[in-house]
């Protein structure tokens, strides 16, 4: 326990942060946070603070670190707009469950409430999109918030929690610093009790069923209980398929693995989950993108759900059998009581259905001789040379949907993206922070050209502290995804989804980052070679077609019978 | 479909500066009109109680429940119909004195249980009246079509569980 005499609120910050083990941070100085880094000067040798561009991307990359390392992540934030400029992670990260920790400054404590220069209520507009938030405004409070802060964003559901901190509190002296970790709060269970009975229940549902499938959220990785998850699967031989937040939690490779569900998932899970006499969701919470019409969803399957927040359960799907636990305790439970099958015919089907859409979409998106790039075939190209040991960061839209359909993984948080909210320039901030986080393994962003635009300003941070990220810029001049969907919904009606872009690599250049941009597959080819070659950050453009649209797709609100495989 | 109906939400809290901001959030985003509100201590110094009234689906209320619970300083949130509860109301009316003066405002006060005078002058009477949330609302129309309400003011629920809430507060801490 660090004991410390008379020091102001801004050390007693720097000193709580570090006893959490927080040694990097993520942040942009302003006025109301200078007593912090004028601490922070004299503790560069303990913490490391990456200076972004933008507050934005501070908190994506507080995001992508939390996200490839499990720990959690730590930005800081002036008051007023510094403050504003964090909501869209933080409600990323509220979405995506994803642990941070945010400090934002604020006016004197005498001050508040009187319109001050940069001035925001950040504590009521956070309400909604924290998991927790407070407002210190004195400095005896530091510890006790901040050990609550960090006990509060990692324990049970991670989410992201907002410390509010007043410039007057920030300069005043704690005369006696004492920091003690939080190891529970009175209101607050964050793991809940498992119930022998629905074990057992979720147990006999498994036994009884001919055609189960498993569904693998992000709770399986939040968990650890990927080693559990694969293991349960194996005795029982159930084919397992993953959300677009629990890719990665199995290795691609497994003979299990069938896919990734959803609307531009794999033919194989999602006509295997219209075919299952019994779903089993494991830490994953049936988003509309993963059901589509909740009413035709699974039409023939009972239901079990493994999850860690009682909210979830019954939410927006029916349940038989709600496990409310923590994955790995769940599964671990599970594994003794569950009998051991072989389900030849079952397993039968998903490769058949996975080799109907080998022959009728994969095939030809990845064919080199078709005449234009596919940005399928620029993941395949990565995925094949970085052999799925690289950490895959994606922004938004068509790159991420091929991303999370043409990547492979062998280890488990490797696939960092932003699901629920849907955020269009998370990747490059996200990327920057994952790297930081796994320095030892590459970092691969694969970005459209309208994402990184809206947080590009970050290649100066790439720059600054010298951030070997690998950026594929999948570039076909549109705001893809929408485009799709004028294409297929509003008669190609192209309402401002057409870009006039900047020439990226010259852009990059200006940064001192490598660039080349590229058109065809040979030059691709040799291309991602000399990015995972370099030692360097790498930015490698690849033009890609104008209108090529991700199939298969499911429209919003339809169901597996509706699935789309071409125009 | 189902039916909407006024359901209670009562739930138990630490007695901290947010918590109620939290508690409204969740029906603001789904647009649920709140219909009265009480928070006050309850029988356990330091925890908050809190009363909520609103009109919604049982699905719905069984959600919003839910995610009241997870809020972090929520001890624990139930929801009940009227009925499921001991439940009351305070009400205040400020009649004119006109109708007094040939006997008929006494009558019509009178014939409710649980209402008596407060004050009385040259202008106007206040009547008291505690009851349930109908029998407030009765005696209201009563008043208002007869002209002579000049004010009126009522507290919200106040209710009690039939269950005993304290063991299950002491469970909490």
């Amino acid at each position: 326990m660090t004991v410390r005499q008379n020091i102001t609120g801004a050390e007693a910050l720097l000193l709580s942060l570090l006893e959490e083990g927080a040694d990097t941070i993520f942040g942009y100085p302003g006025g109301a946070i200078i007593p912090i880094y004028d601490k922070l000067y004299g503790y560069s040798d303990r913490i490391r603070h990456i200076l972004t561009r933008h507050e934005q991307g501070a908190v994506h990359a507080a995001q992508g670190f939390a996200r490839a390392t499990g720990r959690v992540g730590v930005c800081i934030a002036t008051s007023g707009p510094g403050a504003t400029n964090l909501i869209t992670g933080i409600a990323d990260a509220m979405a995506d469950s994803t642990p941070l920790v945010c400090v934002t400054a604020q006016v004197a404590a005498s001050m508040l409430g009187s319109d001050a220069f940069q001035e925001a209520d950040i504590i009521s507009m956070t309400i909604p999109i924290t998991k927790w938030n407070f407002q210190i405004t004195k400095a005896e409070e530091v510890p006790s918030a901040i050990a609550r802060a960090f006990y509060i964003a990692r324990s049970g559901r991670p989410g992201p929690v907002v410390i509010d901190f007043a410039k007057s509190a920030q300069v005043e002296t704690i005369a006696d610093f004492r920091y003690t970790p939080c190891n529970g709060l009175r209101s607050y269970h964050p793991v809940p009790q498992l119930s022998r009975d629905a074990i057992a229940e979720a147990a006999r549902l498994i036994n009884d069923s001919e055609r189960p499938i498993m569904l693998v959220g992000q709770g399986v990785k939040i968990a650890g209980a990927e080693q559990a998850l694969i293991r349960l699967a194996e005795k029982a031989c159930i084919p397992m398929a993953s959300t677009l937040m629990g890719l990665s939690a199995v290795p691609s490779s497994h003979p299990l693995y069938v896919g990734k569900l959803g609307m531009h998932g794999n033919i194989a899970p999602n006509d295997m989950t219209e075919r299952s006499d019994l779903v089993i969701a494991v830490g994953m919470r049936f988003s509309d993108r993963v059901t589509g019409d909740v009413k035709r969803y699974a039409p023939l399957a009972k239901v079990v759900h493994i999850d860690i927040d009682s909210a979830e359960i019954g939410k927006n799907v029916r349940v038989d059998a709600g496990v409310l636990a923590d994955a790995g305790e769940a599964l671990e439970a599970l594994l003794p009581l569950v009998e051991q099958k072989k389900r030849p015919e079952w397993l039968g089907y998903a490769k058949e259905r996975y080799d109907h859409e080998y022959d009728i979409v994969i095939k030809h998106t990845l064919s080199p001789d078709k005449g234009y790039l596919s940005m399928g075939e620029v993941v395949n190209e990565v995925a094949d040379r970085f052999g799925g040991d690289a950490v895959i960061v994606t922004d938004v839209g068509q790159q991420q949907m091929f991303a999370s359909r043409y990547s492979r993984f062998n280890h488990s948080r490797s696939f960092i993206t932003s699901g629920g909210l849907g955020t269009m320039g998370f990747g490059l901030p996200a990327a920057i922070g994952a790297k930081i986080g796994v320095p030892d393994k590459e970092v691969v962003l694969l970005v459209g050209d309208g994402g990184l635009q809206m947080t590009i300003q970050e290649l100066g941070t790439i720059m600054q502290s010298d951030i070997p990220v690998k950026i594929v810029v999948l570039n076909n001049s549109f705001l893809g995804m929408v485009r799709q969907w004028q294409e297929i919904f509003y008669e190609k009606r192209y309402s401002f989804t057409e870009l006039a872009d900047p020439d990226f690599t010259t852009v990059a250049k200006a940064y001192r980052i490598d660039a080349r941009r590229v058109d065809t597959y040979e030059g691709l080819k040799e291309a991602v070679k000399e990015m995972k070659e370099s030692k360097k950050a790498y930015l490698l453009e690849v033009v890609v077609k104008k209108e090529e649209n991700v199939f298969p797709m499911i429209p919003a609100g339809g169901s597996v019978t509706e699935t789309l495989l071409s125009v | 479909m189902e039916q909407n109906q006024e359901y209670i939400v009562t739930a138990f809290t630490e007695n901290q500066i947010g918590v109620l901001n939290r508690i409204t959030a969740i029906y603001l985003r789904r647009k649920i009109n709140i219909e009265s509100l009480r928070v006050s201590e309850s029988s356990v110094k330091g925890i908050s109680m809190f009363i909520i009234s609103s009109i919604t689906t049982e699905q719905v209320m069984a959600r919003v429940v839910k995610q009241i619970k997870k809020i972090i300083e929520v001890f624990d949130a139930e929801y009940y119909t009227a009925d499921d509860l001991i439940t009351q109301e305070v009400a205040l009316y400020k009649i004119s004195k006109s109708i007094f003066e040939n006997g008929g405002g006494f009558e019509m006060v009178n014939k409710y249980p649980g209402t008596r005078v407060l004050e009385m002058n040259g202008d106007y009477v206040v009547v008291e009246m505690t009851g349930t949330r109908n029998e407030v609302e009765l005696l209201y129309k009563e008043l208002k079509g007869s002209g002579a309400l000049e004010q009126f003011s009522r507290s919200g629920s106040v209710v009690l569980h039939r269950e005993s809430i304290e063991e299950k507060l002491n469970m909490f801490i």
